[in-house]
């Protein structure tokens, strides 16, 4: 009887559908001051979608639970997710210094983009339930957490030495960028009050509301995705080649997908 | 109960076969001891048992494991934990909650066990390992004893038929690990357990065993009566070395039945005249040292002196302050009264080269003074802080450990290897007194030869002194000058190893306790005392 090991965390075929229908209900529900109608339907769609994005996010994270995964995989999850949950209020969360992003991205960088997508859930969520940091907003950041644990994931890991740790900075720059574009895009529709040239104004044309949000954007992430970026492509540059030997050992260490082979005698 | 047929062991990253052809049957109620040097293969063959290996680690296994009747190839290790209990080395890693109550439970909510049920085990477990005063509280306050206790009682919770244990005394002084062991020959006796045991100190356990593993370098294992294991092993403990080098007709297990045996020894012996060391100059002075942490003090009043060419033991139980001096020696930890010198300078002023020459310093877990990726990095490293000719640091830990691999990274040695390269570290240096606490957790026979081999030469020849902190009577008695007994952060006893450890018999060698009430400590000092030398195996 020969086998393999379980791996880390690796997609399915119907954990990729899984992923796919929330990714839809989650864009739409990031994107929805674009293309609704009215100020009623507006009102509707930002009550739908505070229940609909968490419901559906909790929906995929039962789904890929579900399946493959082992003690192992679990507890290197779960110390991660402490870490990235402990590591996330030393920064205050002011002007986005959070100092999660780093591991964040490393782990998945070394784990792969499946494993990467469940420890930024996973993370994000633990470390809300240290700061308090429930809201409306809180399955919005779950999931711009996980995109970019999966984003991170997903390069090829033949690069190695130098050239990964540009690659690294690359994806932490991006990531961070992203990561606002995202939030602010949650935040935007009722962050200004209604009377400001940069307030979303429901109803007006998309170009109109998307001028307004990207001078908006603009503005904010200044503030807020700049230094996270620099912040974290630092500490990526400062640790990274400790962090990541660190991971890959424990990867070796816990014989994640090493043959089992029961046999008769040795050959 | 276990039942191993032609069993072979191969790792997948290895070519090496850990284990080949072992076939022995482990009755119920038996208690089995497995003995053998450093990375011979003792935790592969413990966690074969309830098929961690392969299951987890993967491997080719071949032959059949079969424990009660089932084969672990069938079964996952998790449905057989109801059946096997597994006590890892240091049960402070494995504990999950912060309770001692909360610990107990744990397992048994895993295996949604009914809650009268689990109210009823949790009773009768707080009283079978006499943990009942510590029931609430929380698992960082315990000693390593109780710990150990803890960590056998959350195994047992799950009735388990069988418990495998590995090292469970290494950590432990010399009465904690007494408690724990006297409470697995009860269970052995009372419940009828099968346990297996792994574990370096057979002075300690082999006593209680029934039957002994030995576990060969070559993947070859033997399992025998203990009296037949011994007879050729070159694993022993210091009482069977005694009875091979006396050339008695039998060979003795316990202390009494060497007593019985020796009395001609004891009577004929003539003591060797002691031979006082001149004075040498005082290296290391500390007075009145008082370390508070919050309103525990750890340290009151402490006066001690060490000389040059002076190997001074520091004893005590678990958590009597020996670290905490220690540590203030090395100028780690700040006194809150008192004063230290070494050799004329405090040793907190001391800063970066002209520290590594004067105080050398190997902590508890000696990995915390290694950092590189590789052995060959670290010796590197080493070589680059002393400016030192490149290649001194790895030549001194080849001579120390010459099988050792420079690619291996430091935390994938054994720990012996591990205590080896951070000596090489340190000596590279070459400091004029070297401090190091309980060097002997997890080292071997042979490793620990080695180690009183080194610290001697490195004191009587060089003329530095060694303090070491330990809980290994044995080795004291092979090595050390004088003693200093701390109890309560304070200096209870101070004087020649002789006087101390024949003082009290918790603390008296093996050897000591079969000679009482002559003076000799070691089987070379009753040698001696015959005027006759060790017969070299």
């Amino acid at each position: 009887m020969n086998y393999l090991t379980k791996d880390i965390y690796r997609f399915s075929g119907r954990s990729r559908v899984a992923l796919l229908l929330v990714s839809i209900t989650v864009f739409a529900g990031f994107t929805w001051p674009f293309y609704v109608q009215s100020e009623s339907s507006a009102d509707f769609a930002q009550y739908f979608f505070w229940a609909a994005v968490p419901a559906s996010i909790f929906l995929l994270i039962t789904q890929l639970s579900d399946s493959g995964l082992d003690a192992k995989s679990v507890a290197l999850l779960g110390t991660l997710a402490a870490l990235l949950a402990a590591l996330r209020p030393l920064g205050a969360g002011a002007v986005g210094l959070e100092p999660m992003w780093f591991l964040l991205i490393l782990a998945a960088r070394v784990f792969g983009s499946a494993f990467g997508f469940l420890l930024g859930v996973l993370g994000m969520l633990a470390s809300a339930l240290l700061t308090g940091g429930f809201g409306p907003w809180l399955a919005y950041q779950l999931f711009a957490a996980g995109l970019v644990g999966l984003f991170a994931g997903s390069f090829p890991a033949k690069i190695r030495g130098r050239a990964e740790i540009f690659l690294l900075v690359f994806i932490a720059v991006i990531a961070s960028l992203i990561f606002g574009l995202l939030m602010d895009l949650q935040f935007w529709p009722w962050a200004l009050g209604g009377d400001t040239q940069l307030s979303y104004l429901p109803g007006a044309p998309i170009l109109e509301n998307l001028n307004r949000f990207i001078t908006f954007h603009f503005l904010s992430s200044m503030a807020w995705d700049i230094p996270r970026a620099v912040l974290t492509s630092t500490l990526i540059v400062v640790t990274a080649p400790a962090v990541l030997a660190a991971l890959r050992r424990t990867r070796t260490k816990a014989a994640f997908l090493t043959p089992v082979e029961f046999s008769a005698r040795l050959k | 109960m276990i039942k191993f047929s032609n069993v072979s062991l191969v790792y997948p990253t290895s070519t090496q076969t850990i284990l080949e052809g072992l076939t022995f049957s482990i009755e119920e109620g038996e208690m089995v001891l497995v003995i053998g040097s450093t990375g011979t293969g003792k935790s592969s063959l413990l966690r074969l048992i309830n098929g961690l290996v392969p299951h987890h680690t993967g491997g080719i296994l071949a032959g059949d494991v079969s424990v009660d009747g089932i084969s672990t190839q069938l079964v996952r290790p998790g449905e057989l934990a109801h059946l096997i209990g597994i006590v890892g080395q240091n049960p402070s890693s494995g504990f999950v909650t912060d309770t001692v109550e909360e610990e107990l439970v744990f397992s048994m909510e895993s295996l949604n066990v009914a809650p009268d049920v689990m109210r009823k085990r949790v009773e009768e477990i707080l009283d079978l390992l006499a943990l009942a005063p510590l029931r609430s509280r929380a698992i960082s306050t315990l000693s390593g004893g109780e710990q150990q206790r803890l960590a056998i009682g959350s195994a047992l919770v799950m009735h388990p038929k069988i418990l495998v244990l590995d090292e469970p005394t290494s950590a432990l002084d010399p009465i904690a690990a007494e408690e724990v062991l006297s409470i697995i020959h009860r269970l052995v006796h009372d419940l009828s357990l099968t346990v297996v045991i792994a574990e370096h100190r057979l002075e300690r356990v082999i006593g209680f065993a029934d039957r002994v593993i030995h576990i060969a370098g070559d993947g070859q294992a033997k399992i025998d009566l203990p009296e037949n294991i011994l007879k050729c092993s070159d694993i022993a403990p210091p009482i069977v070395h005694l009875s091979r080098a006396l050339k008695l007709d039998q060979l003795g297990l316990s202390v009494r039945e060497v007593r019985r045996m020796t009395e001609d020894v004891r009577r004929d012996g003539i003591d060797k005249p002691e031979v006082s060391k001149g004075p040498t100059p005082l290296a290391i002075s500390v007075k009145g040292a008082t370390i508070a942490y919050g309103s525990h003090l750890a340290l009151r009043g402490v006066d001690a002196f060490v000389h040059e060419g002076e190997i001074v033991a520091l004893m005590g139980r678990n958590g009597a302050g020996k670290s905490s001096l220690l540590q203030s020696i090395v100028g780690v930890n700040q006194l809150d009264k008192g004063e230290i010198s070494l050799f004329a300078q405090a040793p907190m002023s001391l800063k970066g080269a002209l520290r590594r020459a004067t105080v050398g310093y190997i902590p508890q877990e000696p990995s915390d003074l290694l950092y590189a990726q590789s052995v060959i990095q670290e010796c590197a490293q080493a070589d680059k802080d002393n400016g030192i000719t490149s290649g001194t640091t790895i030549a001194i830990l080849q001579e120390l450990v010459p099988s050792i691999s420079p690619k291996t990274h430091p935390r994938d040695l054994s720990e012996g290897q591990r205590l080896a390269l951070a000596l090489a570290v340190v000596l590279s240096a070459q400091p004029r007194a070297l401090i190091l606490d309980e060097p002997t957790r997890g080292l071997d026979y042979q490793s620990k030869s080695l180690l009183i081999e080194i610290l001697k030469n490195f004191a009587s020849n060089l003329g530095k002194c060694v303090v070491i902190a330990t809980h290994d009577v044995e080795l004291v008695a092979e090595l050390a000058d004088r003693v200093i007994f701390l109890s309560e952060g304070e200096v209870v006893a101070d004087g020649p190893t002789l006087d101390i450890l024949l003082a009290s018999p918790a603390f008296a060698p093996q050897v000591a306790k079969v000679m009482a009430p002559r003076r000799w400590l070691t089987v070379k000092d009753v040698m001696q005392s015959l005027g006759q030398e060790i017969d070299k195996p």
